[in-house]
């Protein structure tokens, strides 16, 4: 009984599942198919026939590997160094636009801040080598100017960390600022009005009142990037490499890009995408687990 | 007059301080392209007005083939892959977010797990080859064919148009695809624009993907072209690609300058759309929601 009421539902709302039936073939045929794909780590790749089962083999190979732990220590190092540097900038950027009054400065601000989130990773690198160039760069002579030598720093293992950090900088922190402006916008004047009357200077109406209203946003999107932490930036590592300075900012990602679609290792490298896979799920559950427990939002 | 305070000046000269170094080294780009090549040695690396002015480096990227094709490359992915994305995420984000029907909890379950769980390169690899879409451009423009944290941005905002509208069209008659077409849509045009907008810049940036998928450099984008010369410093290509009678153009060229040059192009059609986005933007409609 039960099952032919259901089964009249679904004929009566057919449209609604033809409506449905492209989307869900896409997310199908280009998600949930190379998701279940990837238990190719698990096996051995064959060109013609199926692929063997050889259990954990590749992930001994991994774990024995000591390219992997190299790959694994720069995508920690070059995310903690984001985090680190890169999270704050947002926030003090918000802060300063909301002191500005001025509707003109204030929107040319902004929109010259939001623009490098527009450009591909490909343009953004070419900007930076032209700018960091040893010879006429900008950023060389600028040094120059204060009688500091220059320096190739797309080719200094010591520096391109810090090219990485700045120019992820330069690409996002002007759009990152949009939330946490958003956020501000939110308070109530009277709350800063009321502050004015009591005589807090601009500085402690910052402090006591911007600062607190800005905290649940910041805790939510600090946990956001936390679940991010495995990537560490792909397609700027992938841009802004070279044969110099690869040890050092050689990510996960670009060492499943290298051993599998440069040299055809499909199952080894599946292994490693599955260890970044796994260990990423993780990280966002717990903080989605984190989020709901500090801020009562979930990260979905 | 009044005195300005000292927090003023530090905080107007600090954005002030972030705007230059934002715009110096785009402009300096700008500038060098538009210099004159046997002069623009003489512009400094923060330079924003070119040395002498000529249009030599344009009129030859814009005379070569391989750039002349992968613009129009570029510009069919756009057109195409953003025309798809916009037809198959509105379907879905109206069916899922405005219906109820059997079914509904398991397809916004896995869209869940789609958002978290990404699949590794390596199998989706795998997957075009197989499907023999490799060399195609229905891979580039299939692949991400609805993203789905924009999927559950529309479905948040179509949340948002009364459910009272569409029960009125259901009395009225209504289909649920004409309730689609002739009132959620264009109820929704502002959303819509700006995901547009969003998907548009997506396709005209996207270079990895046509990287590993299309290997006939007649088939690349401008951004792979763009790569090819800026990034893995390839000159023979471009160079190569060159009439036989520019042969002495090519000899008093600055490839630095060709190469600003190259970068600008593949920029104009973002600043074209910039002011829509700041305004569509501005107008809130995805004030808060959209990451990436």
């Amino acid at each position: 009984m039960k099952i032919k009421k259901l089964i009249k539902r679904i004929r009566e709302d057919w449209v609604l599942y033809l409506m449905l039936l492209p989307g869900i073939t896409y997310f199908i045929v280009f998600h949930i198919v190379p998701i279940l794909g990837m238990k190719l780590a698990f096996q051995d790749y064959r060109i013609i026939g199926d692929n063997e089962w050889v259990g954990l083999k590749h992930f001994k190979v991994l774990m024995d590997s000591s390219a992997f732990y190299d790959v694994l220590k720069n995508t920690i190092i070059i995310s903690t160094m984001k985090i680190i540097f890169i999270f704050p900038i947002p926030i003090i950027l918000s802060l300063l636009i909301s002191e500005v009054r001025s509707g003109r400065f204030r929107k040319y601000v902004q929109a010259v801040s939001y623009l490098p989130h527009f450009l591909s990773w490909v343009v953004i690198a070419g900007v930076w080598i032209s700018f960091l160039h040893p010879a006429d760069g900008g950023f060389n002579v600028i040094r120059n100017f204060f009688q500091l030598p220059s320096i190739d720093f797309m080719t200094s293992k010591e520096h391109i960390r810090w090219v990485l950090v700045f120019s992820e900088m330069w690409r996002s922190a002007g759009w990152d600022s949009i939330l946490y402006i958003a956020a501000i916008m939110k308070i109530s004047p009277s709350l800063y009005e009321a502050a004015k009357i009591d005589g807090a200077s601009s500085f402690q109406q910052m402090r006591y009142i911007t600062l607190p209203a800005l905290l649940s946003t910041v805790i939510t999107i600090f946990i956001l990037n936390l679940g991010f932490f495995m990537n560490a930036g792909f397609d700027q590592v992938f841009n802004m490499s070279n044969d110099s300075v690869n040890s050092v900012i050689d990510i996960l990602d670009t060492y499943v890009y290298r051993i599998g679609i440069l040299n055809g290792q499909y199952a080894y490298a599946t292994a490693a995408s599955l260890f970044k896979g796994v260990v990423g799920i993780v990280l966002i559950l717990g903080t989605h687990y984190l989020s709901k427990k500090y801020t009562g939002k979930g990260v979905w | 007059m009044k005195k300005i305070p000292w927090s003023k000046i530090i905080i107007y000269g600090l954005l002030l301080f972030l705007a230059v170094s934002v715009l110096i080294p785009l402009l300096n780009l700008l500038a060098m392209s538009l210099s004159d090549p046997k002069r623009v040695g003489e512009l400094s690396g923060l330079g924003i007005l070119p040395k002498g002015f000529s249009l030599i480096n344009y009129e030859i990227l814009l005379s070569h083939p391989l750039i002349l094709k992968s613009i129009g490359n570029s510009l069919f992915i756009t057109i195409v892959g953003t025309t798809l994305n916009l037809m198959l995420t509105t379907m879905t984000a109206y069916v899922l977010a405005k219906t109820e029907f059997v079914g509904k909890k398991v397809v916004i379950f896995f869209l869940i797990v789609i958002m978290v769980v990404d699949p590794s390169m390596i199998t989706e690899y795998l997957l075009v080859k197989n499907l023999g879409l490799l060399d195609s451009y229905t891979s580039l423009i299939l692949y991400r064919a609805i993203s789905v944290y924009y999927l559950f941005i529309l479905m948040r905002f179509f949340n948002e148009v009364p459910d009272s509208i569409i029960e009125a069209a259901r009395i009225d008659g209504a289909g649920h695809f004409k309730i689609f077409t002739k009132i959620m849509l264009p109820l929704s045009k502002p959303a819509i624009a700006t995901f547009a907008l969003f998907y548009g810049i997506y396709h005209w940036n996207e270079y990895f993907r046509a990287t590993i998928y299309l290997t006939d450099p007649n088939k690349w984008p401008l951004q792979v072209v763009l790569r090819q010369f800026v990034i893995n410093q390839d000159n023979t290509t471009l160079l190569s690609g060159l009439s036989s009678e520019s042969y002495d153009v090519v000899a008093s060229l600055d490839l630095p300058s060709l190469q600003a040059g190259t970068i600008i192009i593949s920029i104009i059609p973002l600043l074209l759309v910039y002011p829509l986005i700041l305004k569509h933007f501005t107008k809130g409609a995805l004030e808060g929601g959209v990451k990436d």
